[in-house]
């Protein structure tokens, strides 16, 4: 049999096992390749099948911070949890390069739903002027919300609804300032004129600030909030808010427990806060069992090995499906290490990863899938229109922090060459 | 378990001799067996597998046999041993699909695909992504020997719509 002969037998349903194996850049770089693969690679069966084998290797997504550039990585979640240790590079997804380089001095909330990252507020336009954005780490496609109602900076959280598929940002504008000032409103991600929407909400509340208290489980946004409710003269408690992204309905929970990083613990809602006590590192851990009923499970965990993470210098990053308490260095260096610890078979594992840039704050989401679909989003501007809009690279940029690369951008034909072409390599011979 | 031989011949006449259990691996082969249509004195002629490529696929069924009977047998083998086994089983496949060329993995995947035994096409299907992954759309049509259809301007509309995966 020759090859040409081979090859020309191949069965279409063969060729669709082979793609939904490859990394969604390949797919959609494969698109190019004749009519027959663009249509075959946008098939929704295809499309679908891509999701379920991406949903068997989630990734370790890293939002790196340095001044006022975003680096996106993302890393392979271990399998075997009773590897003691191993080491991977990490994927450059791409950079995000404000115009103006000075402009380092804003203070935004970043957070992943689904694929896609909400920033609160970033300087796209004008280095002194921010606005909220939703971007796709992997493609660099995004969207410029319109301005939010409140001058004084609502808070603002990131939902997806995965039977309507729609994205929606929910901002909250009590504050402790204007605490009798309750004004909620949505917006839904779409194409076309988007707009923020006011929506009903019957308990006043004071989100957090922090994005840890947060999280996005199946269509329901949870957060820790202080309720503020007017038996005379206010009482302040902490309750959950359960918002559902698509009937866009509050419910609140009153509980007592709420420390701690929000996690989604196989679908539940959990937390997980960590600490010294008597010397000995003590990791906590709460279950929301049933929502009805506010019943609560505690787990409590003491038995690892003690001075290699330590809350100081590391942060709780979540968990994964598979039951991974996953911790990182706050800030990366040399070398750069992520935990994974088991609590149900006690195993802690350490994943060493290279490729990433020194001295950055990081940022990190568990269970980062590729989706086809969302690279696909139509209510994101394709980067290619590029009027005004974001300075993306794509390419691993080199070491040595040479400024010019920020007044790069994609426009430029022949970009002066600052990227290393052989940067993988060189840095897996470190 | 039997340990009953029987016997396979290629598409080019070469015969091999296998374990019934390692046979069964493949779906159509088992079938046969099930409904007792191998004559045990008989070869079972696969025309449409070379003699080269049926012993790679009779040296992974080979290997998987012991597998399978493990699983039956040490059910109260710990999680970690089986972590450690299936590390093994890896290393092994990792071995078995280094040295072949994408030629070989084609017919191989075909000759999988024909006997349908699902495991070994999950593998030959992941390990030529991994080939391929990092190509470009040129070399992908060399390799699939597949005509360029699209129009100048259509080929440049569809790059522009996926450039961020060309950088």
């Amino acid at each position: 049999m020759n090859r040409e002969q081979s090859l020309d037998s191949i069965p279409i349903d063969l060729i669709i096992e082979i793609h939904s194996r490859l990394p969604a850049k390949s797919v959609a770089r494969f698109r190019s390749v004749s009519k027959l693969w663009c249509s075959m690679l946008r098939n929704p069966y295809f499309t679908e099948l891509f999701l379920t084998r991406s949903w068997t290797r989630p990734r370790l997504l890293l939002a790196l911070k340095r001044n006022s550039e975003w680096t996106f990585f993302s890393t392979p979640q271990p399998q075997n949890p009773y590897e003691k240790s191993s080491f991977v590079i990490a994927d450059f997804h791409m950079k995000y390069l404000p115009k103006d380089p000075d402009s380092c001095f804003y203070n935004s909330l970043m957070t992943l739903t689904s694929g896609l990252i909400y920033f609160s507020s970033l300087p796209i336009n004008k280095y002194d002027y921010t606005e909220p954005v939703i971007c796709n780490p992997r493609t660099g496609q995004y969207a410029i919300l319109p301005p939010k109602l409140s001058r004084r900076e609502p808070y603002s959280f990131f939902g997806f609804d995965p039977i309507s598929k729609k994205f929606k940002v929910l901002s909250v504008a009590t504050s402790y300032y204007n605490r009798y000032y309750d004004r909620v409103n949505i917006l839904t991600l779409e194409t076309g004129k988007m707009r923020w929407r006011k929506i009903e909400c019957s308990l006043a509340h004071i989100p957090p600030i922090d994005t840890s208290k947060w999280i996005c489980i199946n269509g329901v946004l949870y957060y820790v909030a202080v309720a503020l409710r007017p038996t005379g003269n206010y009482d302040e408690s902490y309750v959950i808010v359960c918002f559902d992204v698509g009937s866009e309905k509050f419910k609140f929970i009153d509980i007592e427990c709420l420390d701690g990083k929000l996690i989604n613990y196989k679908g539940k809602l959990g937390g997980i806060s960590w600490g010294y006590k008597d010397n000995i590192l003590e990791l906590s851990m709460w279950i929301l069992e049933d929502v009805e009923k506010k019943k609560l499970s505690k787990h409590v965990y003491t038995s690892w090995e003690n001075g290699l993470v330590d809350p100081e210098n590391h942060f709780i990053v979540g968990i994964t499906s598979t039951g991974e308490i996953v911790l990182s260095l706050k800030v990366t260096s040399k070398p750069f290490c992520v935990f994974y610890f088991n609590p149900e078979r006690n195993t802690l594992q350490s994943v060493k990863i290279q490729g990433l840039e020194n001295d950055s704050q990081v940022y990190a989401f568990v269970d980062d899938v590729e989706d086809l679909n969302v690279n696909d989003v139509k209510e994101l501007k394709s980067i290619s229109v590029f009027k005004g809009g974001l300075n993306i690279l794509w390419k691993r940029p080199s070491r040595s922090r040479d400024l010019s690369i920020a007044a790069l951008s994609l426009k430029d034909k022949q970009p002066k060459t600052c990227f290393l072409k052989n940067k993988y390599e060189s840095l897996a011979l470190e | 378990m039997s340990s009953n031989m029987i016997m396979l011949k290629s598409s080019d006449g070469a015969s091999f001799e296998i374990e019934e259990a390692a046979a069964r691996k493949s779906k159509i082969i088992a079938n046969m067996i099930e409904v007792e249509c191998v004559d045990e004195d008989k070869a079972i002629p696969l025309q449409n597998v070379t003699g080269n490529i049926l012993a790679l696929v009779i040296e992974y069924c080979n290997k998987h046999i012991v597998d399978d009977d493990d699983d039956v047998a040490t059910e109260e083998a710990s999680e970690e041993e089986e972590e450690a086994k299936k590390k093994k089983v890896d290393d092994w496949e990792a071995e078995f699909m280094n040295s072949m060329s994408l030629e070989t993995m084609f017919e191989l995947l075909l000759a999988a695909n024909y006997l349908n035994i699902k495991s070994l096409i999950d593998l030959v299907c992941q390990t030529i992504a991994n080939n391929i992954k990092d190509k470009t759309p040129e070399e992908v049509r060399k390799i699939f020997s597949i005509e360029n259809d699209f129009t100048p301007e259509e080929e440049e509309e569809i790059r522009k719509e996926n450039a961020w995966a060309f950088g």
